[in-house]
């Protein structure tokens, strides 16, 4: 009995420094997000002790953030749509169904993610460019509708599904989008909501590709505004740490959404401890 | 009566915007943030109220990428009316060949060009033409702690002048405080170049030879101006190999920043700040740095371009730049704005801290406007830290850093 | 044809009971045609279009301005394998690459694996993991400075209370990459520790309750269950971890610029140098092709791995 506590606290001593540490930028951002003018540097550097919120006021009127808040979850929630759709569907198809070439074009797909995006930047903007998608939602989204990364994600998932799930269906009669969206979907929670997650903050995070296939402040997203507290010729600390955490705010929020998926059916699984 | 004279005016408007273009609207790239941003869209503004029927769209670009936005807006041909650039970027715009030169229309509108500074006017001409015009500037100069100096015994309204000063000060403070004397920009890229260029420049030396084609820096006065970033660091020890920021933290009694800090530092450090012009060596020479912007015309639709120049030759001249340097803190492009006696009399009531830099301007020096010039930098600065690290000495590090420079010219 | 980690699920669904093979082939083509349609059009037109135009551009000199370009062979390539810098940078990226994946992938493991039972804090915990994921970089990057400064930070006051003189981090260019590491690591845990996370679901109970009948240990149960049936994911972490790793920029530039003496000068920022400062398009280009030959390779060879690697155990 006396093992088992010691255990447990070692456990919680464990995580809790470790989670200390991974805190520490998060817990200065929102400390420096609160400080006055002239305590930047200053002492305490993860505590709030100060609560200016004024700056966070400054921070809201220093760019046109609500339209640039709109832009980003038209953008964010597409992108993730899209992409956790589309690449089920062809990560299942790389997984599951057997046709010439498959490997090829897998290996094609992951071959596209060791492309460094910025000299794929020039050619992907000329294509965008010609279709007339300058400035337009489609341009945000389309080019980003499908993730080779997402396709991997799932592909890896569906391989180490039981087969037998299927092979019962498919000897039923049932076809393979029958499959797909009533069995083997509803298996996929876990993996869809990692995909998820990753595709919202990837399409919420990003800065240039945003960036370049929009030129009026119409269009732009939040991560534009953000740039402008990083400037030419300084940074406005206490402005860009209260704005960046507003706009982290919906990226935790949907953390703590999908978080409840990847440990479900934690209860039934029965991991001894 | 009232609502016949609005009616009047009203008229007279639509009939002199007609004049003018009725609706002609301009598209304008910048990446001024804050308070330049506040100010530039004031001065639009303005401008519009005075130009009825004019439309000055302005779009804020990220700073870093605004070369990358102009970069895809000329291969597409979707290039905006007029933009803004740093300095730097100018001789590579320059050659895109995507810019209007600008001769006929100085001729026409009689720009007077000799009362703009020589340093920034370089970088709007290439070949004999010129493409573009400065319109706001900047310099290095000196910062110092009060509370530091006043600690160490120093007198805190005494700056150093000289070299000499600026190691018997570091020392004191050193010794009494504790903190670091001087902090170096020793982190690398163009940060520590364009701060050597000062040393170097004033030194006597020159960073490229005059006609651009060859490096000029592995010089006696180069070898001496880094020789002298050694000594802070290992001789003197007043100067850490530390990242950058040591100043604003109160760690470092002194350190070389830009006239844009003045508007920073307040906001950010809990002691009393100083400014001064950039101490030299007592046998040498005062000398600064320069960065700031220039603004350019984009081929394209003829009508606009002579909008554009209008709207140009309004932002450059005297009269808004005294304005743009008030509400901004850049420092002056023209003579006349510097010799602006309510330009000066804002400067030393308003932002005193600002005065050491407009003194200064007059010294301030280009980098060389070459389209190699980000490579030069990124090489000359990586073997400055190979002198700081004392892995060559500063003759042989400048040696081998002009031996690729000229290789990149050539 | 089957990997290796599908040919391990199929030994363990298939014992004891054998399937008649079903009837595939050249017959799901024209369902997987459907399945892949929509990813291919995309990929196709906004992934495959630009990669094969930049490799084209690889054989050109264009500075991304001017509208001529110059045809010059193979010669950004013969350039950049004659150049230190570059191969510096190969070097510097290999290592960072290596210890920021070995390291991420242990740590997510086990961080997942304590996170994914019964313990008190659990959704609290698996949020402040994850925050490093979520963290601006700039914030980060301002924090890591502040912590491996050489006389004020925290390690090294740490450090000094077990009485070890700690290193000028960053500073010190024998150091300096792997503090990148560190930071690197710190970034990549709780990525790692989500995928892990939603794998650790897919293992079927089955497993541990039989493994419980036998009276295998905690320990048991983790190496000879918990880690083969995680082959699949540890695979899709590996490789999604080099080749971030292999990109990787905005940690460089933001805490070390590169320096000191080009110590992490990791291949992405010498690529960032020459597409976005010095305007060279098509050596960079070549920068990109280089490396991902390089990645690719690797790749292939995580998956020849993968396949070869021991089944799962009976």
């Amino acid at each position: 009995m006396k093992a088992k506590h010691f255990k447990k606290l070692l456990i919680h001593g464990l995580l809790l420094s470790g989670a200390f540490i991974a805190a520490m930028p998060f817990l200065w951002m929102i400390t420096t997000s609160l400080k006055p003018p002239g305590k930047v540097y200053d002492a305490p550097l993860f505590v709030p002790l100060y609560f200016y919120w004024s700056n966070y006021v400054k921070a809201w009127s220093f760019a046109p953030f609500p339209r640039f808040f709109l832009n980003s979850a038209i953008m964010a929630i597409g992108i993730t749509l899209s992409q956790t759709l589309l690449s089920a569907l062809a990560g299942y198809a790389l997984a599951r169904l057997k046709f010439p070439g498959r490997n090829t074009l897998f290996f094609l797909i992951l071959g596209t993610m060791m492309i460094p995006f910025p000299i794929t930047l020039i050619p992907s903007f000329l294509i965008v460019n010609s279709l007339g998608w300058i400035d337009t939602y489609q341009g945000l989204i389309v080019p980003r509708a499908v993730s080779a990364f997402a396709i991997f994600l799932f592909r890896q998932f569906f391989l180490s599904l039981p087969r037998e799930l299927e092979e019962a269906a498919l000897i039923d009669g049932a076809n393979r989008f029958t499959i797909f969206f009533r069995i083997i979907l509803p298996l996929s929670s876990p993996v869809i909501a990692t995909s998820a997650i990753f595709s919202f903050l990837f399409a919420w995070n990003d800065f240039l590709w945003p960036l370049v296939v929009t030129n009026s402040t119409r269009m732009r997203t939040i991560q534009v505004g953000l740039a402008m507290f990083q400037g030419q010729y300084g940074i406005f600390w206490t402005l860009l740490m209260a704005a960046s955490t507003i706009v982290i705010a919906p990226a935790i929020i949907a953390f703590l959404v999908a978080q409840r998926r990847f440990v479900e059916g934690i209860t039934t699984t029965g991991l001894r401890g | 009566m009232r609502a016949i004279k609005l009616t009047v005016l009203m008229l007279a408007a639509v009939v002199l915007a007609s004049g003018l273009g009725f609706g002609e609207k301009i598209t304008f790239w910048h990446y001024w943030d804050g308070a330049n941003l506040q100010a530039l869209q004031s001065l639009i503004k303005q401008y519009e109220e005075a130009h009825p029927g004019i439309t000055i769209e302005a779009v804020f670009v990220p700073g870093a990428e605004l070369l990358t936005k102009l970069q895809t807006a000329i291969i597409s041909g979707k290039t905006p009316t007029i933009a803004i650039a740093d300095l730097i970027a100018m001789p590579t715009l320059v050659r895109s060949g995507a810019l209007i030169p600008l001769d006929e229309y100085i001729e026409q509108t009689d720009i007077d060009m000799n009362d703009f500074f020589e340093g920034p006017l370089a970088y709007g001409s290439y070949e004999g033409r010129f493409y573009s015009l400065p319109v706001s500037a900047s310099n290095l100069g000196l910062f110092w702690n009060k509370n530091l100096f006043k600690a160490a015994g120093l007198d805190p309204e005494r700056p150093p002048r000289t070299w000499e000063e600026l190691v018997e000060f570091g020392r004191i403070i050193k010794e009494k405080t504790g903190k670091w004397g001087y902090e170096l920009y020793t982190a690398g890229g163009e940060g520590t170049t364009w701060q050597w260029q000062v040393f170097l420049w004033s030194a006597g030396g020159e960073f490229l030879s005059e006609d651009l084609s060859a490096p000029a820096f592995n010089s006696e006065a180069g070898v001496r101006a880094l020789q002298f970033w050694v000594d802070l660091i290992h001789t003197y020890q007043i100067s850490p190999l530390a990242p950058w920021g040591l100043f604003g933290r109160g760690e470092a009694a002194m350190v070389m920043d830009g006239s844009w800090m003045t508007q920073f530092f307040p906001m950010q450090v809990n002691f009393e700040l100083g400014a001064a012009p950039f101490p030299y060596p007592a046998d040498g020479e005062p000398a600064t740095n320069m960065g700031g912007e220039q603004i350019f015309i984009f081929k394209g639709d003829p009508d606009l371009q002579q909008v554009a120049w209008d709207f140009i030759t309004w932002f450059t001249g005297t009269e808004i730049q005294v304005q743009w340097d008030r509400l901004t803190g850049f420092m002056p492009i023209r003579r006349s704005v510097a010799q602006d006696p309510a330009y000066i009399a804002w400067v030393k009531n308003a932002r005193p801290l600002l005065l050491p830099f407009v003194e200064s301007m007059q010294y301030a020096r280009p980098r060389p406007p070459v389209p190699e010039y980000p490579r030069i930098s990124d090489i000359v600065a990586n073997y400055i830290q190979e002198a700081l690290y004392g892995r060559m000495t500063p003759a042989d590090a400048l040696d081998k850093a002009a031996a690729e420079v000229a290789q990149l010219l050539r | 044809m089957v990997l290796g980690v599908n040919l391990r699920w199929k030994a363990l669904h298939e014992r004891g009971a054998c399937r008649p093979p079903l009837r595939r082939g050249l017959q799901e083509f024209p369902v997987a045609f459907w399945f892949l349609l929509p990813a291919i059009l995309v990929l196709g037109t906004f992934n495959f279009y630009p990669a094969f135009y930049s490799l084209w551009l690889s054989f050109f000199e264009w500075d991304g301005f001017s509208p001529q370009r110059t045809f010059i062979g193979v010669e950004n390539y013969t350039s950049l394998l004659k150049t230190g810098e570059f191969w510096n940078s190969v070097r510097v990226t290999l290592i960072y690459a290596g210890g920021v994946t070995v390291a991420a992938l242990l740590i997510g493991l086990g961080v997942a694996v304590l996170l994914n039972r019964q313990i008190t804090g659990r959704s609290f915990y698996r949020t402040l993991y994850f925050l490093p994921v979520i963290t601006p970089t700039v914030a980060a990057g301002v924090v890591w400075k502040y912590l491996f400064d050489p006389t004020q930070g925290v390690v090294n006051r740490l450090l000094a209370l077990i009485g070890v003189s700690g290193p000028a981090w960053l500073n010190d260019p024998s150091w300096a990459l792997l503090s990148i590491v560190i930071v690197g690591t710190w970034k990549r845990v709780g990525f790692n520790m989500v995928v892990y996370l939603a794998a650790l679901q897919g293992v079927p109970r089955m497993y541990y309750e039989a493994a419980a009948l036998d009276g295998a240990n905690a320990w048991d149960v983790f190496r000879r269950i918990t880690v083969p049936l995680l082959t699949p994911t540890t695979l899709f972490l590996i490789i999604t971890s080099l080749i971030e790793a292999f990109q990787v920029f905005d940690l460089v530039y933001v805490m070390t610029g590169g320096g000191p003496l080009r110590s992490t000068d990791v291949v992405g920022y010498y690529l960032y140098r020459h597409a976005f400062r010095y305007h060279q398009l098509g050596y960079a280009s070549a920068i990109a092709y280089f490396m991902f030959l390089l990645i690719f390779v690797i790749t292939l060879l995580q998956f020849q791995l993968g396949r070869g690697g021991g089944a799962v155990e009976s």
